[in-house]
């Protein structure tokens, strides 16, 4: 049925100015719709970067704490360097190492690993701001790889590269602090022989607590990304 | 006996590699690379023909379970 008065397009009801033809309510332009929506969407966002800066914060004082107790590479050792020199945990404190176990003797997984761990030293030296990173090397095969030896052979790699040696029993107490499994395996008639080992590079803190370790899978570029993860995110251990 | 150096590690590395490449065309035939063994074996100190000779079986049975699953063996029924 038809409305009792109906207005058309040329009668307004009003004799006044203009009025818009039915009551609605007033709407924004699309630009200030679309900044509100962006507000708003921006703000969830924030929120939700900062939770997640608070939960990997969180991990990673758990994780630190849980490294402390673990105590890896805690402990003194004593040990001497290339030239002879003796060498203690503190000379490696305040600094961030890189540390590898391997022996000179090695066919080819200390080489790489070497490789790959002086790759990463030189990406990080590359990047302007971070602090410099303490490549080192320790032998599991002392008997063959004194000072001089282990000079020869790490002068290949990296100019930094320091090496450490020393007796059997002193290398065995350094490994074994770092829970690095070492087993020489069976000479040959020439009196050569490889040495079994765990292969792993461990990244020190300054502080001189393990921070993380890298197995053969991760790359020089990983091992940079990670290290500098570290190094930008280094916080003191929580207290206890 | 000093550790091989870097230019006599490299040598090994691309004798043991010509071989291998011999080997991975011939079908592991190691008769038909007669040669490239011997230069293998002489540019490569003993212990470590033997390491890659045990790396090469290793990496065969790696793309054999990558292939075709793992088989257990017969003897397999206590442990």
């Amino acid at each position: 049925c038809q409305p009792l008065c109906h207005r058309t397009q040329s009668q307004p009801l009003s004799a006044g100015p203009a009025a818009p033809e039915r009551p609605e309510p007033p709407r924004l332009p699309l630009w200030q719709r679309a900044a509100v929506a962006g507000a708003v969407a921006g703000l969830a966002g924030a929120g939700w970067l900062y939770l997640r800066r608070e939960k990997e914060r969180r991990l990673r004082q758990r994780r630190l704490r849980d490294l402390r107790a673990l105590a890896l590479g805690q402990g003194d050792f004593q040990l001497q360097d290339t030239s002879g020199a003796p060498r203690s945990r503190a000379d490696l404190l305040g600094r961030w190492v890189l540390l590898y176990f391997g022996f000179t003797h090695c066919p080819d997984v200390c080489p790489e690993e070497l490789e790959k761990l002086c790759r990463a030293v030189e990406l990080l030296e590359a990047v302007p701001g971070l602090p410099p990173v303490q490549p080192l090397f320790i032998t599991v095969d002392p008997a063959r790889d004194d000072a001089a030896a282990l000079g020869r052979y790490l002068r290949d790699f990296h100019p930094r590269l320091q090496g450490l040696t020393g007796t059997e029993e002193q290398v065995r107490a350094a490994a074994g602090a770092f829970r690095v499994y070492v087993s020489a395996g069976p000479p040959d008639p020439d009196g050569d022989y490889v040495v079994d080992h765990s292969v792993l590079t461990f990244l020190l803190g300054p502080d001189g607590l393990v921070r993380d370790c890298y197995g053969r899978s991760r790359t020089a570029e990983e091992l940079a990304k990670s290290v500098r993860g570290h190094m930008e995110s280094y916080e003191p251990l929580p207290p206890g | 006996m000093a550790a091989p150096t870097r230019e006599e590690r490299t040598a090994c590395w691309g004798a043991r590699d010509e071989f291998w490449q011999c080997l991975d065309s011939h079908g592991d035939d190691a008769a038909k690379c007669e040669k490239l063994r011997r230069a293998f074996e002489s540019r490569c100190p003993q212990q470590w023909v033997k390491h890659f000779d045990k790396r090469r079986d290793f990496l065969k049975y790696k793309k054999k379970l990558e292939t075709e699953g793992y088989i257990p063996p017969e003897a397999a029924g206590k442990s």
